[in-house]
């Protein structure tokens, strides 16, 4: 065997008899991407989840019934109750609700929500509301302006106004461009993001092992034997280039295959294979060059486990993979920038939620490139001289 | 064509000359004083250099340079013939969690060993190192002493002109340490030079045929071990507290003189009669000395009379 595919080989070795290492690049990203997907499934869903709200009506009466069609319409799938113990939303109905529904000013019915009740469920049943009353208004109108036949049923009544209050709005999406972390179902955010930070921890295996090869005398061997640098490096970029790759194939085969038997939304990967196969190699590279900067600036594998750790935590909370860049305040958004798991993750978005091609990720990938290039020439450089400054012993 | 020069063994024959240093200095960046100050030497096949010297002597600094561990500032280094080295450090230079034969594997490959080679390179440290029945064992899971012999064996295993060693016996039991120096004996014996440095002096002493002392990162003595051990024979004597205070009257009457020693005296070049006057003299005092004895000192004893006492 050639030194370089042997050293290539014991790398490997040294990795699968490392629990803590394959646990830190396998078992904590899908732990991550199965909790936070199931985590973030109402939050972030295609189809905003039913609800179950009060609705108190003291006095039933036409109008009554109509404002209940009418917020049915708007909350498809929810329960409407007439009362309930439990700590839900209510709306309560004033007892002259239908006397009064075309007084100006108008005092609409009273909105009541418990403490837990997310906001964006209460956006929801406010703008729900607001229209069902419009509507209810609209036809109370009607009726007293006697525009309406009196022969006509509730039920045509309603679809009436229905059809007189609603209009189709032609909606456009501008895909593969600007932020889509807001538009991306919980699987698509949490898959990439954490199949993103799964891979960029190669950098403590790849640091840490490198530590106690120079700690244990290994590399002074090699030096000894004449080992270029070059086939170290190469030795060390190899077997974490496909862990690397292992690592994406694995963590979207979960997103595809086993979030759907959970109950999660399942991860579709649009576009063309060439996309993804560059965006693998572009964020292998990116990962790996942190990964032989971390081993030459470390001195001890406690140095590089806390660095790469927490370089690591840094990156991914202001990338956009901990938090959604969507609900970042617009400064966040802007420091994500920095943050090369945000451009990942923006190429990842990019793909499985704008439908874009090769050519829409190709800047993303290029910055990774870019990236992989700086931190991988200082890391070189540094690697050399760390190997060419080891020394015999310690101590002389 | 390589140099051939006379051999320091006793055994006079002509070998060729391994490497040759003329001139080496060393100063590490930012050290007042250099490690290595003008250092010439000339290492022969079969010949095993014992090489002493206090902490800070410069011992490292030299293996460091000859291992081109260190880029050589001043001097040269000349080898004769392919530079081929075999390397023992003091540190366990190997993979803890992968076992002895893969570890051993692994340096194989490194050192390009092939087919038969390889088998037989691989036989002969194994046994070498009584590693036989440790194969299948992941190295972090051995004693220390085997450790040490797994250490030994990946330095053994390198086909090499030279070998260094660097206290390779360190943690190792007396049974293993027995195999280790027959197989540095035997290194030398089939025609490699060996540098062997340990704190062990009994080891330096069996194993070595010349001894190189480095004081200050310069060269005190360099000299055959037979040579050095015959010249200091005498009487050595050593007491638990003090010389008794007649005993200097003794060796004026004898007409003998006496090298000061860190615990005691050394006597030289008395006959029979002075050796029977001064132990009659011993007898009849009330505090008997604590060492005495007549012959040839251990390379330990020389060594602390000639480097004042320091290890």
């Amino acid at each position: 065997m050639s030194p370089l595919l042997a050293l290539v080989r014991k790398e490997c070795l040294l990795l699968l008899r490392d629990p803590h290492a394959l646990a830190v690049l396998f078992i904590m990203p899908i732990l991550f991407l199965v909790l936070m997907a199931a985590a973030l499934s109402n939050y972030l869903r295609d189809q905003p989840p039913p609800l179950s709200v009060v609705l108190e009506v003291p006095r039933s009466s036409e109008a009554s019934q109509f404002f209940h069609e009418a917020l049915m319409a708007q909350l498809p799938g929810s329960l409407l109750l007439a009362s309930s113990d439990e700590a839900l939303p209510r709306i309560s109905l004033a007892s002259d609700f239908s006397e009064t529904l075309l007084n100006i000013p108008h005092k609409g019915p009273v909105l009541s929500f418990p403490a837990r009740f997310d906001s964006q469920s209460r956006q929801r049943l406010r703008a729900a509301l607001n229209i069902a009353l419009a509507q209810t208004r609209l036809l109370a109108y009607l009726e007293d302006s006697e525009a309406l036949p009196a022969e006509m049923t509730a039920d045509e009544r309603w679809q009436l106004i229905r059809q007189r209050t609603q209009s189709e709005v032609v909606e456009f999406q501008v895909l593969a461009s600007g932020e889509l972390s807001g538009k991306a179902n919980a699987s698509q955010l949490s898959v990439p993001a954490w199949l993103i930070f799964g891979m960029f921890f190669v950098a403590l295996p790849m640091a840490g092992g490198f530590q106690r090869e120079q700690q244990s005398g290994a590399l002074l061997r090699f030096r000894a034997l004449g080992v270029s640098p070059a086939s170290l490096i190469l030795s060390k970029l190899l077997p974490y280039l496909a862990i690397n790759l292992l690592q994406f194939a694995l963590l979207l085969a979960i997103g595809i295959h086993i979030l759907p038997l959970l109950g999660l939304s399942g991860l579709n990967l649009p576009g063309s294979p060439l996309a993804y196969v560059l965006l693998a190699l572009s964020l292998s590279l990116a990962a790996c060059s942190l990964g032989l900067l971390l081993a030459a600036l470390a001195r001890s594998g406690e140095q590089a486990l806390l660095l790469g750790g927490g370089l690591n935590i840094i990156l991914a909370a202001i990338g956009g993979i901990m938090v959604p860049k969507s609900v970042m305040p617009e400064a966040m958004s802007q420091l994500a920038e920095i943050s090369p798991m945000s451009w990942a993750l923006d190429a990842f978005l990019t793909l499985l939620v704008g439908q874009g091609t090769l050519a829409d990720i190709a800047p993303d990938c290029a910055r990774l490139l870019l990236f992989a290039i700086l931190l991988g020439g200082t890391g070189l450089f540094l690697f050399r001289k760390r190997v060419q400054q080891t020394q015999w012993t310690t101590h002389y | 064509m390589p140099a051939r020069n006379r051999c320091w063994t006793a055994n006079c024959c002509w070998y060729s000359s391994v490497l040759e240093l003329s001139n080496v200095s060393f100063r590490y960046p930012g050290a007042d004083t250099s490690a290595l100050q003008g250092i010439d030497l000339q290492l022969e096949e079969g010949q095993c250099l014992g090489l002493l010297g206090s902490n800070g002597a410069g011992k490292t600094t030299l293996l460091a340079l000859l291992s081109d561990t260190l880029a050589l500032q001043q001097g040269e280094i000349r080898w004769h013939g392919p530079r081929s080295l075999g390397l023992v450090p003091q540190q366990l230079a190997f993979y803890a969690e992968l076992t002895v034969a893969e570890n051993l594997a692994l340096f194989a490959d490194l050192y390009r060993l092939q087919g038969t080679q390889r088998r037989q390179r691989l036989e002969l440290c194994i046994a070498s190192s009584a590693l036989e029945d440790k194969l299948p064992r992941r190295a972090a899971r051995l004693s220390g002493g085997e450790q040490r012999r797994l250490n030994f064996a990946i330095g053994l295993l390198q086909p090499a002109r030279l070998y260094l060693f660097d206290e390779a016996t360190v943690g190792v039991d007396a049974g293993s340490r027995q195999l280790l120096l027959d197989a540095v004996g035997r290194l030398a014996a089939q025609g490699h030079g060996v540098i062997y440095t340990s704190h062990y002096l009994d080891e330096v002493e069996r194993v070595a045929g010349r001894i190189l002392l480095l004081h200050e990162g310069k060269v005190r003595l360099d000299v055959d071990k037979n040579q050095l051990l015959d010249a200091g024979h005498g009487l050595l004597l050593e007491w638990p507290e003090q010389v008794p205070a007649g005993f200097q009257g003794l060796l004026d009457q004898l007409q003998l003189s006496a090298e000061a020693l860190p615990d005691g005296l050394r006597i030289s070049n008395l006959d029979c009669q002075q050796l029977l006057a001064i132990t009659q003299y011993l007898a009849a005092q009330p505090t008997p000395p604590s060492l005495l004895r007549f012959g040839r000192p251990s390379l330990e004893q020389l060594y602390l009379s000639l480097n004042g006492g320091r290890l």
